[in-house]
């Protein structure tokens, strides 16, 4: 058995992914506040794993795209609980993401069309 | 639960100040936050709870903070904190930069402070600016700055473009005071109305009365605040006290202010006590200073003068055709040499801190983009183009504050060291010191430094980050970082060329004045300054003085060791007087009309001891008194040019000079059957090897050397040849003690002191561009280095490529140098071009040399250029090993 690619010998993937981080957090947030470690796990659960998120990446692409104003956070505290920060889509990140879709949705056509890549 | 929850908060928060990162509290909590759900989810999976805390935590370990830094707070202070950290990571590398910023700013005060000292600084005088010097100029004989007749200088006095004029001679004193050493002081005898002319009054006293008489017979004189100080303790009661100058009794009016030196390091100011109309108009003598009138340009004050000229000449033609006053600004005639020097070494030093400015530029240049990656992530979080520059503006800020504080450092302890061994006397370079002025050049240079530093290096790589971001980056080797590149090595290969080339120009000046022939070999003659016996305008007076500088000179010749003796009233590079000189079988003709030599008295044995060359007939010997026949002895120029084609010994001479001065004094005018006197004629004994008696560079003047003890002169510089300089001078002392007590011995030391002190100008500049050039020319194949390794890092992709695709690697080592030699050629011909453009500067301080001098350009740009090709080869030798993989891999 072939050891497992690195991700630098997979360029791809890896730029495919660092251009599609905001598009996955829009999506998440689109419906529900969610909180950092819910927006990771929602994006490890939904890749099954294959995308991943460092600390750093996430929070510092979720400050990016907050003052971007796509998303806004606020604090909510419970009684006996640590406070959280949740993000909720404003109306801006609505646009982008529907952008963002239309522009991905062509993107992966073509891609199906050219190199012969098709939906699972 | 609360408990826990403040324990991942504080490790977060911990890990961050590890890792040098500001957080904010809520960034610290959001991240605690997640941490604990990590905890938790990992509990969940049956982790015991040390595992899942390691799981958790390695999330963060391994997520690197940097990146995370919060925009939002962003500050100056902050980007200075920044910048701080940086260089604790790095210190070699603040270390230089700061090293390199100190030295230059450092050299650049040193300088600017004596610049502005000597120059810059107004004189101490009232209204200094209006102040003019005069001197007798005469184009024809090629006389600029020749002293004045004190009959011409009434008339220029009387012009109305002049407010007032004054005007001194400097005779030789011996000061005498009961109970004190005799001392020679340094004297001029002046018009009265001096220090009025000046705008100066004494700090002690009345001085010379106002609106006084220009000359008097009511001897006063005012002296100097150090004079005051050394020889009479500061006592206030000197005022009114009489001083003893050359035997004559002098009141004492005033004490001048400490500081106050004209014309130059003068001790006593005596008023004239005889007439300026009652002398000769052909007596050039004196020395003067003029304030103009108000209102009066200089051009007007020039064109005044000359039109009187002109006058003077049509009315005496005997004495004034041809010569004409020259009217100066005092600071110009003050500094001479000194103001091109200074402007010369304030350009060097200004190049030099330029070469420093270039090579930190490149530098911080050089590891902005080695940071790239870095500023990549921060602008991809969010961090505008604006936070970037003031972070590396920040980087540059904090250099160049330590730098400057360096080389304020540097000018603190090195401008008095520079003040105290300078081994000429800079006029008012004592007066050096760092002022507000210096201060606030220094400061301005700080910010010159970092706007360069900062913001170039700042900009270009937020250029290139908004390019890369649009994805139409030719990354790392975009054309204008190249473009950059090469015009910082242009730069430095051609500010470094023109310090060198300067600098050999200054080795090859030294040069030439050193290997000027002098006419004498004599290196290690000892020699002594002394003023005989008090003089009055007897005959008999000057007989005393012969017999006593006889009995010295004989006296000398006796002491072990000595081998020969002999004294001159003028040493070799000055002039003697000037007069009328005239074969003696030509027929008689007006003194104007005569041709001019130098007249000089020399005893027996001063051509000899000296190492003058004997060309034709005798040396002087102790048989040519006054008992016996007028002798002289012609130097080459004035023999070839009496007796062209024929020998000069045997024949006669005939001068005016015996008229003047105590020259002739001795001589019985020969008195003709018609009972006319006539001129003595002197016959030529011997005929000597040019001795240089005029400034370096220009050629002998005709000369006529007559014997001591015909012609005797009460000061005199005694040569002695001696075993050793310590010998040479106890007897000297020995002998004068010994034969004349009251007479005090100036200074003494060896004729090569003495021709080294005459260019010691030059020569401490030469010193001075030498170590610039040499710190310069460092500096620059650093930087060359430094630029060439990027270059090669930069093109690492480009290289790796062709290396992929067959190339050789010694053909691309060959290119890269191929490319370095490029570059160092064209920064040569920059290089050339700049000091042509300073040519007219370099100009006014060489000597022999000219400005183009192709031996000096040639060595100045091949050690440059040896020393930039050598700097490229690590740089090319690297480009040979470039990984090909490692090279595609880059991108």
């Amino acid at each position: 058995m072939t050891r497992p690619l690195r991700p630098d010998e997979r360029p791809a993937f890896e730029e495919a992914k660092r251009g599609s981080a905001e598009l996955f957090i829009l999506a998440l947030v689109e419906d529900t506040d969610l909180h950092g470690y819910e927006i990771a796990r929602q994006i490890e659960l939904r890749s099954e794993g294959a995308l991943t998120f460092t600390l750093a990446a996430l929070y510092a692409t979720l400050y990016r795209m907050e003052a971007r104003r796509w998303i806004s956070g606020r604090w909510v505290e419970k009684a006996g609980q640590r406070r959280r920060r949740h993000y909720r889509i404003t109306d801006a990140g609505r646009k982008v993401l529907a952008t963002q879709r239309e522009d991905w949705a062509r993107f992966v056509t073509a891609l199906g069309r050219v190199a012969g890549i098709r939906y699972a | 639960m609360s408990a826990n929850r403040t324990a991942w908060a504080t490790d977060v928060a911990r890990f961050a100040r590890r890792s040098r990162v500001d957080l904010s509290t809520e960034t610290i909590d959001e991240l605690a936050g997640h941490l604990e759900d990590l905890y938790l989810a990992g509990r969940s999976r049956g982790l015991d709870a040390q595992a899942a805390r390691r799981e958790a935590w390695q999330a963060l370990e391994t997520s690197g903070l940097l990146p995370l830094k919060q925009s939002r707070s962003f500050s100056m202070v902050y980007a200075l904190r920044m910048a701080l950290r940086q260089f604790r990571l790095h210190p070699a590398f603040a270390v230089v930069t700061i090293l390199v910023l100190g030295l230059g700013t450092g050299a650049a005060t040193v300088v600017y402070t004596i610049v502005d000292a000597v120059v810059l600084q107004p004189l101490p005088y009232s209204a200094p600016d209006r102040l003019v010097k005069f001197w007798d100029t005469n184009v024809e004989k090629g006389l600029q700055r020749d002293p004045f007749s004190p009959v011409t200088f009434l008339d220029y006095r009387l012009l109305p473009v002049f407010s007032g004029a004054a005007a001194w001679w400097r005779p030789d004193v011996n000061l005498v005071d009961p109970g004190l050493d005799p001392a020679r002081v340094r004297t001029i005898e002046t018009s009265g109305n001096l220090f009025a002319v000046l705008g100066v009054s004494p700090q002690l006293g009345p001085g010379f009365p106002a609106d006084g008489p220009l000359f008097s017979t009511d001897l006063v004189v005012v002296i100097s605040d150090r004079l005051w100080r050394t020889r009479y303790a500061g006592d206030t009661s000197i005022i009114g006290r009489l001083l003893s100058l050359n035997g004559v009794s002098y009141r004492v009016l005033g004490v001048m202010p400490p500081g106050f030196r004209f014309p130059d390091e003068i001790d006593v100011w005596q008023r004239l006590n005889w007439n300026l109309a009652q002398h000769d108009r052909q007596a050039h003598f004196m020395e003067g200073v003029a304030r103009m009138a108000d209102g009066i340009s200089l051009d007007q004050a020039r064109a005044a003068a000359d039109t009187l000229a002109t006058q003077l000449g049509d009315r005496f033609a005997v004495s004034n055709k041809g010569w004409a006053f020259a009217v100066v600004p005092l600071l110009e005639d003050e500094l001479g040499y000194y103001r091109p020097a200074l402007y010369v070494l304030f350009g060097s030093v200004g190049i030099l801190f330029l070469i420093g400015c270039l090579n930190v530029a490149s530098l911080l240049l050089t590891r902005a983009l080695s940071r790239e990656r870095e500023i990549a992530v921060r602008t991809a979080l969010g961090a505008t183009p604006r936070q970037i520059v003031s972070q590396l503006f920040a980087e540059s800020l904090t250099l160049s504050t330590f730098g400057a504080a360096a080389g304020l450092a540097i000018a603190l302890v090195m401008l008095p060291i520079i003040v105290k061994v300078t081994p000429v006397e800079v006029p008012r370079l004592a007066e050096a010191a760092i002022s507000g002025r210096v201060l606030s050049l220094a400061f301005g240079l700080m910010i010159a430094m970092t706007t360069i530093f900062g913001l170039v290096p700042a900009l270009l790589l937020v250029r290139k980050q908004v390019a890369s971001d649009l994805r139409s980056g030719e990354r790392g080797s975009s054309r204008s970082v190249r473009r950059i590149y090469q015009g910082l090595v242009i730069a430095e290969v051609a500010l470094a060329c023109g310090l060198l080339v300067s600098s050999a120009l200054l080795v090859r000046t030294v040069g030439q004045m050193t290997r000027v022939p002098l006419g004498v070999s004599s290196d290690d003659v000892t020699l002594a300054n002394v003023q005989l016996a008090a003089v009055s305008s007897s005959e008999e007076s000057w007989r005393t003085v012969g017999a006593h500088h006889t009995a010295i000179l004989e006296h000398l010749r006796e002491q072990p060791g000595v081998f020969s003796a002999g004294s001159a009233n003028f040493m070799p590079m000055e002039h003697g007087w000037r007069g009328a000189l005239l074969r003696g079988d030509q027929p008689t003709v007006r003194q104007q009309d005569a041709p001019q030599a130098q007249h000089h008295s020399v005893s027996e044995g001063y051509l000899e001891t000296m190492g003058a060359t004997l060309l034709e007939g005798r040396f002087f010997t102790s048989h040519d008194t006054t008992d016996g026949e007028s002798v002289l002895i012609l130097n080459k120029t004035a023999a070839d040019r009496y007796y062209p084609g024929e020998s000069a010994v045997g024949k006669e001479m005939r001068s005016w000079m015996f008229q003047v001065g105590p020259l002739g004094r001795n001589l019985t005018w020969r008195v003709l059957p018609d009972r006319r006197a006539v001129q003595p004629r002197t016959r030529v004994v011997g005929v000597i090897g040019d001795v240089q008696n005029v400034a370096l560079g220009l050629p002998a003047e005709p000369a006529a050397y007559y014997p001591m003890r015909q012609f005797p002169f009460s000061a005199v510089t005694i040569a002695i040849a001696a075993r050793d300089s310590a010998t040479a001078i106890h007897a000297v002392r020995e002998a004068v003690r010994s034969e004349s007590p009251n007479t005090p011995i100036g200074a003494v030391n060896t004729w090569r002191d003495r021709f080294n002190a005459r260019t010691a100008e030059p020569r401490l500049l030469m010193t001075m561009l030498t170590v610039f050039g040499a710190v310069a020319a460092f500096l620059a194949v650093v930087g060359v280095y430094g630029l060439f390794s990027w270059s090669v890092a930069l093109r690492k992709r480009e290289l790796a490529i062709r290396l992929t695709l067959g190339a050789k690697p010694l053909g691309v080592a060959a290119q890269i140098v191929r490319h370095s030699v490029v570059l160092v050629a064209v920064g040569l011909a920059a290089g050339w071009a700049l000091v042509r453009a300073a040519d007219t500067a370099l100009a006014t301080v060489l000597f022999g040399v000219s400005p183009d001098d192709a031996i000096s350009m040639i060595v100045g740009a091949a050690l440059l250029f040896v020393a930039a090709l050598v700097a490229s080869l690590p740089p090319a030798l690297r480009a040979m090993r470039v990984d090909p993989v490692e090279g595609l891999r880059a991108e």
